[in-house]
Order: structure tokens, then sequence, then C-alpha cells
């Protein structure tokens, strides 16, 4: 079968092309941009909502963006089962247009952070971690001035396995000192109730090149891996039904 | 200031009489209000340069003499053929004096300027760097504010237009306690083909004139003759001449305009800056040699009734003018429309070498193209201050502290401490192109994608060192930000520059520009360099504390670097290598942070360049890097070759023995050794086994070279061989004194 995904591009929208180029050219699979209010399901397997500043966020991160005929569209993926992603800012979307749980707060220091740190894997039967462990540590990039994750849900999250990445030191510690923006327990991504639908601050199209990264590490490519064998996998399941 | 009169109308211009006269003898007739208003722009020394052209001309016509140039000075940005259809284009500018009044919009629109700047040029923006100076933080609000605003204007601009910055420098200084200086830079990449369909001219008559993107309103009347004055107690009253950005509109332009031109239907391209439609129009037209008829009244307003004089020397950010050809209009305008950009047809094209601007039937502009596009020049006067001497005089106080104490205090002082607080608040990482990233090495080195090649950028110069000898300076700070690129294992291949300084007017404001751009000018001809392109900041003088910056010719060098295996950074790696120092060390310490830090002197004697020495020790490099000799570089620069092998130490937190015996000239002092500035200078790692066969090479090259001592896998650092006696010192209370000088000054 051949895969086709969806990045969509909003108004505003930075990521978008970095996240093109790592599909096509690193995870090789065929991934189409698409701008926002041109977007239609029918054609893709999956969607990624790229990093950015939709619509400028000069008002509440992503909240415009929520509002975009786009959402529509991928709220018919999210009733089938089809894989939606986002990222940074496309994280920010999906809470906004209510497809994840929760909120993402000014950062506690006020300010814009990017930098390198580490998330452990809490949950690896989701969308996009099937290829890791549980307690798996990633190596990857944050860029974000609101990324703070809150929720008033926590017991829900935890008891549905729905927290899928937390802030870590490089061993897996929990820990405030891991926390970059003062997240509720070191909350780095999220996903919905069937797993197929997750969020996250980090960035994995910045960590899917060992020339990007500090420790020449590779660990954003088995997030998108993780996306691809979770389409086959509704692929053939889809078949044996 | 003089005052016009036109049909009962007054405005006070800042043009000289003869200036006035020689208007009106060309126009044969008194210009309306507006046309004066044009003309007062157009001739201010922001846009015309009329100060600081007859010596700019000292530079070579990178052009003529480097096949490589596709853009010289003159252009919005310089461009360069980076070989594989790719072309690099850069740029550095200015914006001081709005940032000194309202630090957040002004760099925030600084970033917006500059990155107009290089997409009219056709390509992609693809990095900013920025140049930042102040006064010192401690115990000055003021300073603390304009950094932490300047900073986030920056920061909120960049990050949401989606353009990394990844590199910039900052220096801390008196002199800049209220005129601070923003210096902003951008680099964009695209193909040969986008880029020579957008030149900045409008050169066939016919074609439709659009302008997009931002509306046009009140805001940025006459910035550029704010901007061409020196700061008085009045300059707060000038803050609404100071733009309001917004970032997103602004990637929407990118996007739009990227996508227009891969139509094939875009024949000119012109961003609005510096003197609004008066200034993009008479540019387009008087270097195209066309003419072009506007209809004003379908230019959109942000509110009713402006008048033509508003419109026409309106500076509202986040606007595009595009010359279109006929038969692709409504295509271009389909993509306009796609991203949702406002948009008009503003008037047509034509031969008639004149622009005419209708208000409805009404004409209200109608000039000749070239006479607005051509200010006269004007010559300066030039006269070495007689301080220079005394400063140069000063000598270098008994050593009465103790080394160690100096060294801490040194790597703790704002100009040398780490600038992290300030980088985390950037994206220097999206566009996924950033290979040395922030606070890594000595430049930001950014992969192109597709190639096995590599661009390196760098910015700076020391401005205390150029305050003592602006040709030594300006020579040193060029050798500097080369030796940037050259650490991470680039070779320098174009330059542009930002020259920061003060009243023209005033001879010995003058002086300290004519010898800095001598200085360029001479060096880069003899170093092989092309000058692509440049700005110029007069009238940075605070004339509340009659105060003048110390003179800043900020250099901005890309270097190119062909394949990754040839990508030099800057931490030390393995215990027992040796730690080599590269160049000649002599008693210079005029303008060095010891003197400033320990002592609070400005002068003593300051480095000078030696061009033979400083090609050879660039060749002996290159031989090094092809024997892959080089674990780790990085040049020498604030605070002498102590604080570089330090910082070097840092990373992987190693420490260093190490012996001085035999290794500098007897007469120096200790203090001269450790912490002298002598420019063009490198500490490299080696593998003590190739130590033979690099002094070998060092002896054909006839390039000094000096084994200081030894890495070890323990954060400590020891220096033998000093007169004094034994020093040690404990890396990772360096490094702790590193980190905290900016935070411990910001955050409270």
């Amino acid at each position: 079968m051949t895969i086709k995904i969806a990045v969509i591009q909003f108004p505003g929208s930075n990521c978008d092309l970095d996240t093109i180029h790592v599909l096509n050219n690193v995870i090789g699979v065929e991934a189409n941009l698409i701008w926002h209010n041109h977007f239609k399901e029918s054609n893709y397997d999956g969607c990624i909502l790229p990093g950015g500043f939709s619509f400028g966020d000069y008002w509440r991160a992503g909240i415009i963006a929520a509002y975009s005929p786009a959402l529509e569209e991928a709220r018919k993926m999210l009733k089938d089962g089809r894989p939606i992603i986002g990222i940074c800012n496309g994280f920010q979307i999906l809470t906004e247009a209510e497809f994840l749980p929760g909120a993402l707060l000014k950062n506690d220091s006020l300010k814009f952070i990017c930098k390198w740190v580490n998330i452990k894997v809490e949950n690896n039967t989701t969308v996009c971690t099937n290829k890791m462990k549980v307690g798996d540590v990633l190596s990857i990039p944050i860029a974000h001035a609101e990324g703070r994750y809150y929720t008033d849900k926590l017991k829900e999250l935890e008891e549905n396995n729905q927290i899928v990445f937390r802030y870590s030191t490089e061993n897996g510690e929990i820990i405030k000192e891991a926390n970059p923006n003062g997240s509720m327990e070191n909350i780095a991504g999220v996903c919905n109730l069937e797993q197929n639908c997750l969020g996250l601050m980090p960035h994995p199209e910045r960590a899917s090149e060992s020339i990007l990264s500090p420790k020449k590490t590779i660990h954003g490519t088995i997030f998108f891996e993780s996306m691809i064998e979770f389409i086959k996998g509704r692929s053939i399941s889809a078949k044996s039904n | 200031m003089p005052r016009v009169i036109s049909n009962g109308n007054e405005l006070d211009v800042d043009l000289t009489e003869p200036e006035i006269k020689q208007i009106k003898n060309l126009l044969e007739r008194d210009p309306t209000i507006t046309e004066w208003g044009m003309f007062d722009v157009m001739h201010s020394e922001h846009c015309s340069y009329k100060s600081s052209r007859p010596k700019l001309k000292l530079f070579e016509n990178a052009e003529e003499n480097y096949d490589y140039v596709l853009a010289g000075p003159g252009q919005d940005a310089g461009v360069i053929d980076i070989g594989d259809g790719y072309a690099l284009a850069f740029r550095i500018e200015s914006h001081n004096h709005p940032s000194a009044i309202e630090p957040y919009h002004g760099a925030a629109t600084g970033i917006g300027g500059i990155i107009r700047d290089i997409l009219c040029m056709g390509v992609r923006p693809i990095a900013l760097l920025d140049p930042l100076r102040f006064g010192p933080l401690k115990g000055n609000s003021h300073s603390q504010w304009l950094l932490k605003y300047v900073v986030k204007g920056i920061a909120d601009y960049g990050n949401c237009t989606g353009i990394p910055t990844i590199g910039g420098e900052v220096e801390f200084d008196k002199s800049f306690e209220n005129n601070c200086l923003v210096n902003v830079a951008c680099i964009g990449l695209g193909t040969i083909e986008d880029f020579e369909h957008a030149p900045s001219k409008a050169y066939n008559p016919g074609d439709y004139i659009i302008l997009m993107g931002g509306s046009t309103g009140r805001d940025g009347i006459h910035g550029v003759t704010f901007a061409s004055r020196t700061l008085t107690e009045m300059s707060e009253a000038d803050r609404p001449a100071v733009q309001i950005g917004d970032p997103f509109t602004k990637k929407m332009i990118i996007e739009a305009t990227l996508e227009a031109i891969k139509t094939g239907y875009v024949r000119g391209l012109k961003d609005l800056g510096g003197g609004g439609l008066s200034c993009a129009l008479s540019e387009l037209t008087g270097d195209g040699g066309t003419g072009a008829k506007i209809d004003m009244t379908e230019i959109f307003t942000r509110e009713p009734g402006m008048n033509s004089f508003e419109v026409m020397l309106s500076e509202s950010q986040e606007r595009m003018a595009f010359i279109v050809k006929p038969e692709g209009l409504e295509e271009v305008l389909e993509v306009f429309r796609k991203f949702e950009m406002a948009y008009a047809v503003i008037g047509r094209t034509d031969d008639s070498k004149v622009l005419e601007v209708y208000n409805r039937d009404k004409l209200v502009v109608s000039l000749p193209a070239i006479a607005l596009s051509d200010a006269p020049t004007i010559p300066r006067e030039e006269k070495r201050p007689d301080y220079l001497d005394n400063l140069i005089a000063q000598k270098t106080p008994e050593l009465s502290i103790e080394l160690e104490e100096i060294i801490y205090t040194l790597i703790a002082s704002e100009n040398i401490c780490s600038k992290e607080w300030i980088y985390r608040q950037y994206d220097h990482e999206v566009g996924v192109r950033s290979v040395v990233k922030c606070g890594e090495g000595d430049s930001g080195v950014l992969r192109i994608i597709g190639t096995n090649k590599f661009i390196a950028a760098s910015v700076g110069v020391n401005s205390k060192h150029c305050f003592l000898d602006p040709y030594e300076g300006a020579k040193g700070g060029l050798v500097e930000i080369c030796g940037n690129v050259i650490a991470n294992g680039a070779k320098p291949i174009a330059m542009v520059n930002c020259c920061n300084f003060g009243n023209p007017e005033k001879p010995e404001s003058f002086y300290f520009f004519s010898k800095a751009v001598e200085g360029m000018g001479d060096l880069c001809k003899a170093l092989r360099i092309p000058i692509v392109g440049g700005n110029v900041s007069l009238y940075n003088e605070d004339e509340v504390t009659n105060t003048l910056i110390k003179p800043t010719p900020v250099i901005m060098i890309v270097g190119l670097i062909d394949g990754e295996e040839n990508i030099i950074t800057m931490p030390f790696k393995n215990t027992g290598d040796d730690i080599l120092l590269i160049g000649n060390t002599k008693a210079e310490l005029g303008g060095s942070e010891y003197h400033s830090v320990i002592y609070d002197l400005e002068g003593g004697i300051p480095p000078k360049v030696d061009e033979e020495k400083i090609k050879n020790i660039w060749t002996f490099i290159r031989e090094l890097y092809a024997n892959k000799f080089v674990k780790a570089n990085h040049d020498v620069n604030k605070g002498g070759f102590i604080i570089t092998i330090a910082e070097m130490c840092f990373k992987n937190k190693m420490g260093a023995n190490l012996d001085l015996n035999n290794c500098f000239d007897e007469d120096l002092r200790d203090d001269e050794i450790l912490f002298s500035e002598s420019v063009g200078r490198f500490i490299i790692e080696t593998n003590s086994k190739d130590y033979k066969k690099i002094m070998e090479i060092a002896k054909n090259f006839n390039v000094n070279v000096k084994r200081l001592g030894v890495l070890i896998n323990k954060p400590e650092l020891v220096i033998n061989g000093l007169k004094e006696r034994v020093i040690k010192l404990d890396v990772n209370r360096m490094k702790e004194e590193f980190d905290s000088t900016l935070p411990n000054l910001m955050e409270f």
C-alpha cells in the first residue's frame, strides 16, 4: 500500500516544511503540504498539524486555527481512527479544538525557551510510540513560549493511560529540575482515549537526523516510524475484517 | 532646521540651503509639500548616504572583481553564488535610534526590515544574527530594560516568522548607555533562478505596480529623518516615528512573495522600508530607467482621510511593491488571494522617466525618478582627536591582584560571560539546518539541504579597539570575524558591514568612520574577501550627556564548508591531546577586557594587524584541516587565550596542564601573556603524535605555533612557567561564574 500523509499549513505555520522534509527525505513516506482550507481528509491516511504561530498566536496560541475548516476534516479522521498528530503549535490547536484534553499555558519563566531536553515514554501503545518501550528516554528539542501543560482531569488521564511523554533527566527521573516550562506532572505529550490522536510540545522533526542532534541520536524517527506502523496495522486489520 | 513653504503649507526639512536651491533649480519650480517631504526623506543620511558615499567608494567593486558575486553594494542585499545552483543573499542593517527609544518595537521592526531586504532578492530568509550593544548592566536598570526588551522584540518577531536566530554578539560599554546599538543581519537561500527573477528595479514600461501586505497608516512617518539626527531630550517625543511590527503578516508576506516569484510573472520586487512608498517607487523606476503613474486612491490605508504627504511618506511595516508582467497579473493576484493578503494595483510603469502620483485627478507629485534616488554627496572633514594620544599612552598598573582572582573576574564579566540567557529565547533550530548551534562554536553553521555544503556565519567587532585606533581596530575586527568562521572549518567568502558612528558633521566623529572604512577596505582587498554590501548609521551621539558611541564597524562574514567531515567544533575532546597556540602574542592590552574590567582603563596600546602573518596563519590552518590534525578550534578573543582555553574545557568538563616556559617573548609581563588581545590567534587541540608534522608545516608557512600544554581528565587548569608562580584554577567554578552573570543581572 502507498501511505499518504497530509501536513496542514495554517497561516503562520513555520515547521511545515521541516516536517515535510523529514517525512519525505528521512522516513521515506509520501507527505503533502496542504493549505488549511484546501485540505480534504479522504485523500490521506493521516495528518500532522505542524509547529509555528498559526494566525500569529496573537490571542491564545492555536485558538483561531482550531476553527479552521481543516479541523472539521480532521474530525472525520479522528472518528474513523486515522492518526492525527499535533506538534508544538499543532498540539496547542488540538487542545483548543478539544481533540485532546487540557491546555497549554505560558511557560513559568514567561519566556520563549529553545533547548534540547529529555522525555520519557509512559505509554507505548499509541499512534506514535508503538515502536518504543515504556521507560525509553528520548533526546529532543523544545521551542515554545506556551508549553506549560495543564489539565483539571489529571487523575482521569493517568487512569486512562493518556499521558504519553513526560520531561525527565537523561536517566529517566521525572523531577522538577528536568521540567523546562512548569508543566503539570512534567507532562510533555498526551493522547486521546482511542490513542490515534497525539500532541506533544517537543519537535520530533528536529530530532530525526544525527547531524542536528547534540548526542547524534535520531529518536524523532521512531516517532514517525511508529505513525507509519500504526497506519499499516490499521490497513491489515481493515482487510482481516 | 530650514523651513519650506508651498501653497501655504509649511514643513521643517533636514535639507541644507544649497540642497534646497539645487532641488528648485532641478525642477524649475517650487516643489509641492509632498514633494518636499519626499526629497527630505530621500536626501536624509539614512537613505542617501550623502556623507558616507565618498568614503565607501574606497571599497573595491565586488561584482567586477569576484566572479561568484552576483549582487554587490547598492542593492538590497549582497548575493553570492555558492555552487550547486544556489544563491546566498545576506545583509546587515542598524535599527539603533528606534531601539533606543522603544526597544521592543524598535528591535522587532529592525528584524522585519532586514527580512524584507533579503526577501526582495527573491530568496527565502533562513537565518538571523544580531550584534547588540548596551551600557553596562550592573546597577543600571535602563540598560537592563533595553536588553530585556530588545531581546524580546527580536525573539517574538524572529520566532514567529520561522527564521532561526543562529548567532550574534553583545558588547557592554558606557558609551552605548543611551544610544544602544541594535544591528540585525539576515541570510537568505534560493536558487540562482529565484534570484534572477526578482531584480529591485522596474526596467520594463507597461508593467503593473502592485502594493501587497499591510495597510498604509500614519505610523513611522519620517522615521529615517529621525534616524539621521542625534538623540536629544526631545527624542522621546519621536516615539510615534517608531513603527509597529506584525510578524504574522510578515510570515504571510514571505510565503506569498516566494510563491508569486515561482509564477515567473514577477519582473521586479522592492520592500517598503525607510522612506516608504517614496523610496521604493523612486528606486524602482530610477534604477530601472523608467517612470510610473500612480493612483494614490488605490492604496489601502489604515484610516480615512490620509493626505498624499502621509501616504507617500508612511513607513508602515509589512509592505512589498511588485512589478508584474501584464499577462501574469491575474495569476500573481491569485497567489495573494490564497494567502489572504491585501493588495492593490496602484499604477503602471512607463517610459517617461518621471514619477507621477495622482490623488483622484489631481497631480500631487511629478518628479524625475532619478532626482530622488540620486542625492548629492557632501564632503565631510575629518580630524584625529587629540585625546587619543593620551589614551594610547596609558600604562598597565603594576600587578597587585592575584592572577586567579583576575581570571575569575574576567570570565564573569559582562562582555565575556555566557550569553545563554539571550539565545535560549531565540528559536535557533527552526528550518532544520542548524548544525553548530548558539553557544557551541565561534560561528553559526547551517547545512544546505540537498548538498554536502555548509555555511558558517559570524558577526561582530571590538569597539574598544576601534576607539583607540579605528584603522587597525576595523582590520582586527575583520580578522576576528573571519577567524570565527575559520575556527569552525569554513573558508571566508564574503563580507558585509554595518558602520555605526557619530555625527559626520563633526570632524572628530567623522575621523573614526573614515579610518574604519579605510581599514576594512584595505584588508578585504589584501585577503581577497569581497564586500558585498553594507549599511551606515551615523548620528549615534547622545546630546543630553554629550556622549559619542565607541566607533563600531560591525562585520559579518559568511564562510563555506565543503563536507560534513570538515566541520570543526570548539570543545576539547580527548585527554592527553596537545593544546597549541597559533599566532603571535604581543604587549597589546589597549582596549582589553583586562584593562577595562580590572582597572577601569580604556587606553593602552591596541592590537595591530600584520596582513602577511594573518594570511600565513589562515593557509597554515587550512593545511592542518586538510591533514585532519585539528580536533577542536576556538579563536582567541576578549580576555586573552586563557579565557579561550577555559571555554573549550567547559562542555566536556576537562582541564589542562599548561607550561608556558619558552612560549612567549622574554620581556612580556605575566598579565600581558595571559590577557593580551593580539588578533589573529587560535587555540587548537591536536593529537600529540602529530606534533612534529604540525611544527614542520608551521615552519614552512612561517607561523608561530607554541605547545602550551596537554588536556587532562579533571576540571582543573594548572599554569606553570609564569614569572610570578604556578597558578591553579577550578574549571567548575569558572563555568559557574561564566553562566551566572546574565541570569543574576536580568532575573530579579
